[in-house]
């Protein structure tokens, strides 16, 4: 038994369609110069003269920035309240529009997807619909995520095997 | 890309470097973006099924990210060293897949490696091309640690703008103007 995770909502808990407002975060000059020095040096992320020359028109974050911080909004909003057991990866991830410096963006968690692990009966795996939007309500990134859920009661998962051959399974998460 | 969208080779793998993750680092990444328990707390992760800390597959592949960034910029200053122009790379629309393999523990050292697997001249964008990639991380052992399959845009050198292109291009940048035919686009 894990003490973290037994007094969280488990695999059986969560519904399709549930959508969970995950707050907001406002992207100042220092996170964008931060975030690109660590992870993206390029120059329209770095350097507010070339990037008003860029494509972008201004200091634009990383779209990789974007998606780390809306991964935290996730955490603290969504999978720390679950017994999620780690991340199998994501998909059609797109960016739509760049998210300038003083843009605040928000997000929303939608449960797309339920499926028992076909190899794991202990795990279940969730599909996360994530929407990003600006302060003009206007889309800036969206994603479909899975990720690993305990599920309660494992022989559940054990049945689940004949009904879904269709099940994929990939690695043990991160 | 550093390469014009014409010398882009299919199928050749390009090195990216490999990065040994610390636990301090793993921690600090997991604390400012992925506070869930295994990335986080070393006592609590030894009870999840890791039985110890692992780095979030986020950073994993912002590492990556970093990586590719670094392998193209010197990739850029050989071909000017070799008395060529190097290629002009666009914003990445986006990732098609993500599949996180096998967990990266403190100590581990994961080897990046992209790979052009096929491209095709842009439908919107005149000028441009783009470039299907696949991403591969693996572990010292071998594992796969992650596959990502990535989109890119790349310039095209031979490119003519077709002179009505070129003027309406150019007629948006008339302040009043170009946002009269930016709102009928």
């Amino acid at each position: 038994m894990n003490s973290i995770t037994a007094d969280r909502r488990h695999f059986e808990d969560l519904v399709v369609g549930e959508t969970v407002n995950l707050g907001s975060v406002k992207v100042t000059r220092e996170m964008i110069l931060s975030f690109a020095r660590e992870f993206d040096p390029l120059p329209f992320h770095l350097d507010e003269a070339a990037a008003k020359r860029s494509l972008l028109g201004g200091l634009a974050s990383s779209g990789w920035q974007t998606a780390a911080l809306t991964l935290r909004l996730l955490g603290d909003g969504f999978l720390n309240k679950i017994a999620a057991a780690g991340g199998l990866g994501f998909s059609d991830l797109k960016w739509k529009k760049p998210v300038m410096k003083g843009d605040t963006i928000w997000a929303t968690a939608t449960v797309a997807e339920l499926r028992r692990s076909r190899h794991h009966p202990q795990w279940g795996i969730v599909g996360i619909d994530l929407a990003v939007r600006n302060q003009r309500g206007q889309p800036v990134m969206t994603m479909r995520l899975a990720n690993l859920v305990e599920a309660r009661d494992p022989e559940t998962g054990m049945q689940a095997q004949l009904v879904q051959p269709y099940d994929v399974e990939q690695g043990g998460g991160q | 890309m550093t390469r014009w969208f014409e010398d882009v080779t299919i199928d050749e793998p390009f090195p990216l470097g490999s990065h040994t993750f610390t636990e301090a680092e793993i921690l600090a990444f997991g604390r400012e973006y992925d506070p869930q328990y295994f990335h986080v707390d070393p006592a609590a992760a030894s009870q999840s099924h890791f039985g110890g800390v692992v780095a979030s597959g986020w950073h994993t592949v912002l590492v990556g990210h970093r990586k590719m960034v670094d392998a193209l910029d010197a990739e850029e200053v050989r071909l000017r060293d070799l008395g060529q122009e190097p290629g002009v790379s666009g914003p990445s629309p986006g990732v098609n897949r993500m599949e996180f393999k096998s967990p990266v523990r403190p100590g581990d050292t994961v080897t990046y490696m992209l790979t052009v697997t096929s491209k095709r001249p842009s439908n919107s964008i005149p000028g441009w091309g783009l470039l299907f990639n696949s991403l591969d991380a693996v572990n010292q052992r071998g594992e796969t640690v992650y596959h990502a399959e990535l989109v890119g845009f790349s310039k095209l050198r031979d490119f003519k703008m077709p002179r009505r292109l070129a003027m309406l291009q150019a007629l948006t940048k008339v302040p009043v103007l170009g946002k009269l035919l930016g709102q009928r686009s």
